[in-house]
């Protein structure tokens, strides 16, 4: 590994001299030779070499009329510049001196990598790039132009405005000669008034915007790409009547037809939202997207597939009966990967009718024999759960007594599962059910999950089954060689309910079990032994009234997912949540949910009055459409019942707020904040903090957030804990303080513990503190470790931690 | 917005990476990818997966793994839909992928990424115009530039230096042989069951066209039954009012190649081949009787009928023969390959023979799926029929093709 490693640097110091060597020369055949060493170069750097010490060589030798050469060396400065801050001034020479080029593919390649260095202090050097750019005969280098003006707004929005660059790309929307400049303008602007949007979701603009571009009926003239951001804008409006709904709607219908599946999509999600109040009308959205929406998961990639199958997913909730003529459209294929299988599997699940149950359980029996193992089990419970779903299932029984016969231990073990599961809901079937169990080989079974079905059955159903109590023996006899507590938790209540049926045979069973449950390592177990044993002390019958009274049927499962959450997740429609199935709020913490679109450098240093730059955007944007259309739409938006009400706040943002910068977006979340209370506290420059006194977390979203937030803060603070024993006092202590305990353990004198808290006013999910508190009792001290959804916050938390920990005594 | 994207090899090596936001990603995140893949036993992860730091959207093209990264929200079609189109785009340049053909050629898919997108958007994605500012590396320049050394692989004409009136075509196309072709190619997907009842059938069709036509061609073509069409999806040239009004595609097509329209068959009920297949299985041993033969007619001969049979792995060997065609058997992948061609007029295909289980295990326990390939030239299977093309705004008379093809794409026999 060493020697190849020096073999590298070896070989990247050659390729330094023969480059120098290469510089000024203007011998015949160089350029050849530059080639050569230029591929040398980047193929290094695209196996992952670091070939960044060549850089100023790499520069020297850049003067060159030769094509390939230059491209190859704008991708390297590309890709090194930002490494080599000092030495990208070089850059800059050449690269404009490209920009005068006589070729247009090197004035647009050149502006392109110019612009894209994104370095603050070479904005002087790019205006005047960008303003010959603009006014360039080539429309490829008008092109890249249009894109650089957005780039530099990023780093530089004055300088941006001052040069009336906002004027120019308005007016090449619509007076370009070429169609695909105009086009390639409208994405520029689309792209930054979307930007606009992640700064100041503030309705109005929306509104606004979303009649603008309806009313312009111009948005085939976008790019398919640039169409999507502007579906979703629409998405967001809030039409004034019904009629304007229907007009728009009618307006992009045709949208549901292009091959892009993105456009598809995005048209689905404003039909969706836009009439969303419209009862009727609404369902009848669901008919005419079902045809594009199964065309694109029958056709399209698997990959592609499985997005669009995520979405039906969530529709099929919201309306079980639209699909279920459809269901063929679910089946596998065999050459399906096994993750859309399964989503598939699902469809088939949510879409099972009383018409169409009998097919589908035909067809997921298929499954059911299948190679693969884990779509074996999601077929079975698929049909498991389609006889608990379903009133009439009489089919299904069958079915699932045929799945014991089959005679693999997964497959049984499933079925186990489900059975129970089954005369739980239908006890009229109980009858067939156990025969078949009964059949069953206790010997076959391993896994717990199953084993605890089968064992529940033999003690519900030990009148039904003659040699229920033996088998049991059997179990308790084993019982040291069983891992599982949760089987031995059930083995000990099935031994207790066949004693009050059967006691003369199961006497000894349940003497067995119960002398083993006391003894056992488990807590759980031991604990409910030792409690059936005192049960039995005050008599049989009180006993049996307690551990095995009459049982109802169960009518419903709980539902894994509430409806409010399947409503949230349908406001993201066409979003990563509703491939997750969780609402954005629960896995994009803050950090991601900014936009840092352009640039991690600093924040510009120059910033404007939000409210100028709102004209002069909104201008901007006028620019591109018929006048008189986009006029009516912008008065009426204004008029509109709906866009006054909802937003006082824009206004007092445009006034009275300092200016936010342009890449730092948390910032509006925290004047939000103040706005709400900005009487009674002063803007605090540590911000107050006050914790909800019962933050809701559970632990799995406690451990993802754990695993995806950084550590914010660690630090040791001292304790005075040296008597503590259990973990309890300092969880009470904590807990006065609205630190919630998530997770404790360990004995003396190490103990751990998992804190959890969560700001008052925040959103509900968001604004959580974790902590991870290791107390070192013998040491008196505490090593803490703090993550923070809210990072303003997160000094002000660990001070009240801290002073929490210090007020601990025992 | 998409930060970034590696192509990964089927080892799971990263081929090459582009990044298209000033934020670098760093290239650990494809062994991170890599390692989910390995936890499912090798198969691949879903096409969107949260990492710890960033959304990974992924497709695998040709054993490529093309792998894309965001921070941010964003529709998930957009991503996934641009993977496909660079992976075609690269496909159509490079005449193919793998490993070797992408690192043969790192500088012109460079070249192609840093016009397919633009800080973390896409931006030209139609191939015709992309083939104005990159040319491929075809075989003439590569022997140019071994010759000369100096030609370089831009087209000699710079890009857009004429303006044109519709963004998906140059105003200045010159061909000298003016030439249209149209590809009906459309993919059947069947499930039989072991009794021989049809499960389900369902055709897609595309329309594939490539245009070699002069100046500003307008064209229109109309079929003879578009009833049978169930949705249809068409490529930005369309307009779509035409095809509303009077079921006619009316457009300005892009120069070269390029996806006119597609479709879903309405109601199909006649897949042209049946597979039998007869299993027993006893003692160790199991017996396999598979006959073949045509069900009706489906007007043109069907070609190229080869049958795959995927064996469970308790399955340690086969002993096959075939009346018709030519029957191997994959050890590693446990597949028989039964490769019939076309039926006989005199003898219908039947293969036979036994297959040898693990030993201990008495019967076949899983019931294996048949796959079955063919191809029938010059028909469509949902019978779509071109009714007539005209050809407006240019002086010449140009050379039209038409063609049709129907491929199996999925069709399963259950056993």
């Amino acid at each position: 590994m060493n020697a190849d490693s020096g073999h590298r640097k070896g070989e990247i110091a050659e390729l330094k001299s023969q480059l120098r060597q290469l510089a000024g020369s203007r011998a015949p055949g160089v350029e050849e030779v530059k080639r050569e060493l230029y591929k040398k170069v980047i193929s290094y750097m695209t196996i992952g070499i670091d070939v960044s010490s060549l850089f100023s060589e790499m520069v020297m030798c850049s003067a060159t009329s030769d094509l390939v050469v230059k491209k190859m060396c704008y991708l390297y400065v590309g890709n090194y510049a930002k490494v080599h801050p000092d030495l990208a001034l070089l850059t800059i020479n050449f690269l404009q001196r490209d920009c005068q080029d006589d070729d247009p593919m090197i004035r647009g390649l050149a502006l392109r990598s110019l612009c894209s260095l994104r370095v603050m202090n070479f904005v002087e050097y790019l205006v005047g790039s960008l303003r010959k750019g603009l006014k360039d005969n080539n429309g490829y280098v008008r092109q890249v132009a249009a894109m650089g003006v957005l780039k530099l707004y990023h780093i530089a929005p004055t300088a941006c405005i001052e040069n009336d660059f906002v004027a120019t790309l308005k007016s090449m929307l619509s007076q370009d000669p070429d169609a695909q400049v105009r086009e390639w303008s409208r994405t520029v602007c689309v792209r930054w008034k979307r930007f606009w949007f992640w700064r100041e979701p503030t309705v109005t603009v929306q509104t606004k915007i979303g009649r603008c571009y309806i009313a312009s009926k111009s948005i085939k003239d976008f790019s398919e790409w640039a169409q999507c951001l502007v579906l979703d804008m629409v998405s967001k409006y809030i039409p004034v009547d019904p009629n304007e709904t229907f007009d728009i709607m009618n307006l992009l219908e045709d949208r549901l037809q292009h091959s892009n599946s993105a456009v598809v999509l995005a048209t689905i999600k404003v039909f969706l939202q836009l009439t969303i109040s419209m009862a009727d009308v609404h369902q009848q959205v669901y008919e005419r997207i079902k045809a594009p929406l199964l065309t694109l998961i029958s056709s399209g990639s698997p990959e592609l597939s499985y997005a669009v199958l995520s979405h039906l997913h969530l529709l099929v909730m919201r309306a079980p009966i639209l699909f279920s003529s459809d269901y063929k459209h679910f089946y596998c294929r065999y050459s399906d990967p096994s993750y859309v299988k399964k989503l598939k599997i699902e469809m088939l699940t949510a879409v099972a009718s009383e018409s169409n149950m009998y097919e589908i359980v035909t067809e997921l029996s298929e499954y059911a024999a299948n190679v693969d193992v884990g779509i074996t089990r999601e077929a079975i419970r698929a049909v498991g759960k389609i006889a608990l779903n379903l009133c009439d299932v009489n089919a299904i029984v069958d079915r699932l007594l045929q799945f014991l016969e089959m005679e693999r231990d997964y497959v049984t073990a499933e079925t186990l599962v489900l059975v129970k599961d089954l005369v739980r809901k239908y006890p009229e079937w109980s009858h067939d059910c156990i025969a078949v169990v009964g059949n069953v080989s206790s010997k076959s079974i391993q896994e717990p999950k199953a084993k605890a079905a089968l064992i529940w059955m033999l003690g519900e159903y030990s009148h039904d089954m003659l040699d229920a109590p033996y088998v049991l023996e059997s179990f308790v006899d084993n019982w040291l060689e069983e891992d599982s507590p949760e089987v031995r938790l059930e083995l000990l209540t099935a031994a207790a309910k066949i004693f009050f049926k059967r006691p003369p045979e199961s006497q000894k069973l349940l003497g067995a079990a119960l002398a083993a449950a006391v003894d056992d390592p488990d807590q759980d177990v031991h604990d409910k032994g030792l409690f059936y044993y005192r049960l039995l002390q005050q008599g049989v019958q009180t006993a049996e009234s307690i551990v095995n009274p009459p049982k109802k049927a169960v009518s419903d499962f709980a539902d894994i997912q509430n409806s409010e959450m399947r409503d949230r997740i349908f406001d993201e429609f066409n979003s990563l949540s509703v491939i997750y199935r969780e609402p954005s709020y629960m896995f994009l913490d803050k950090e991601h949910r900014k936009l840092y679109e352009f640039s991690d450098e600093a924040a510009p240093t120059d910033v404007l009055p939000t409210q100028k730059l709102d004209a002069n955007d909104n201008d901007l944007l006028l620019g591109a459409f018929d006048k008189e259309e986009s006029q009516s739409g912008v008065s009426n938006g204004d008029d509109g019942p709906l866009s006054a009400p909802r937003s006082p706040s824009p206004t007092l943002l445009g006034d009275s707020v300092p200016p936010v910068s342009a890449s730092n977006i948390p910032a509006a979340f925290g004047i939000d904040d103040l706005l709400g209370l900005n009487i009674s506290t002063p803007p605090p420059p540590p911000p107050s903090l006050v914790l909800s006194s019962k933050p809701v977390l559970d632990s799995g979203t406690f451990q993802k957030k754990w695993s995806q937030l950084p550590v914010a803060l660690s630090f040791e603070h001292p304790i005075s804990a040296q008597s503590l024993k259990t973990t309890q006092p300092l969880l009470r202590h904590m807990q006065e303080k609205s630190v919630q305990c998530m997770a404790s353990g360990g004995q003396s004198p190490t103990f751990k513990f998992f804190f959890f808290a969560q700001k008052a006013d925040g959103m509900p999910g968001t604004g959580f503190f974790l902590v991870e508190c290791l107390v070192h009792t013998s040491a008196g001290k505490a090593s803490v470790k703090v993550k923070s959804e809210d990072s303003t916050f997160t000094a002000a938390f660990s001070d009240l931690f801290k002073s929490a920990l210090s007020s601990f005594i025992i | 917005m998409i930060q970034c994207l590696f192509l990964l090899s089927d080892a799971g090596d990263v081929i090459l990476e582009k990044q298209w936001m000033g934020k670098r990603v760093e290239r650990s995140i494809c062994s991170w990818f890599w390692r989910q893949r390995s936890e499912k036993e090798d198969q691949d992860p879903p096409s969107v997966i949260a990492s710890p730091t960033h959304y990974l959207l992924h497709i695998v093209r040709e054993g490529v793994t093309f792998l894309a990264c965001t921070a941010s929200e964003m529709p998930p079609l957009l991503g996934i839909e641009f993977l496909c189109k660079v992976a075609s785009v690269l496909e159509n340049y490079l005449g193919g992928l793998n490993e070797d053909i992408l690192k043969d050629n790192f500088v012109i898919v460079y070249e192609i990424l840093d016009e397919m997108m633009d800080s973390g958007f896409p931006s030209t994605t139609e191939p015709s115009v992309l083939k104005e500012i990159i040319a491929p590396p075809n075989l003439v320049s590569r022997v140019l530039s071994v010759v000369t050394g100096t030609s370089s692989s831009l087209n000699a004409a710079s890009p857009l230096a004429t303006s044109s009136q519709v963004s998906w075509r140059a105003s200045n196309v010159k061909h000298s042989n003016n030439e249209i072709y149209f590809d009906l190619v459309e993919e059947m997907d069947a499930v039989f069951n072991r009794d021989g009842f049809v499960v389900k059938c369902e055709a897609y069709g595309e329309i594939q066209a490539t245009s070699r036509l002069s100046g500003m061609p307008e064209l229109s073509l109309t079929f003879a039954n578009t009833d049978i069409l169930h949705d249809v999806n068409f490529h930005p040239c369309v307009r779509y009012r035409a095809w509303e009004a009077d079921q006619m595609l009316s457009f300005i097509p892009p120069d070269g190649a390029f996806k006119l329209m597609s479709y879903r068959v309405k109601g199909l009920k006649n897949p042209p081949l049946f597979v039998r297949p007869q299993l027993s299985s006893g003692e160790g041993i199991c017996r396999v009787n598979v006959l073949v033969g045509l069900r009706g007619d489906p007007g043109k001969p069907v070609d190229a009928i080869i049958v795959q049979l995927p064996w469970p792995p308790s399955v340690v060997s086969t002993n096959l023969s075939a009346s018709v065609g030519t029957v191997t058997y994959s050890f590693s992948t446990k597949v028989s390959t039964w490769i019939i061609g076309r039926i006989p007029k005199d003898k219908s295909p039947c293969l036979s023979g036994t297959l040898q289980l693990e030993p201990g295990i008495n019967r076949l326990e899983e019931f294996p799926t048949f796959l079955v390939g063919f191809k029938i030239q010059g028909t469509a299977v949902s019978g779509l029929k071109v009714d007539k093309m005209d050809i407006r705004n240019v002086e010449y008379r140009p050379y039209k093709g038409f063609r049709a093809v129907t491929r199996a794409a999925s069709y399963e026999i259950r056993t």
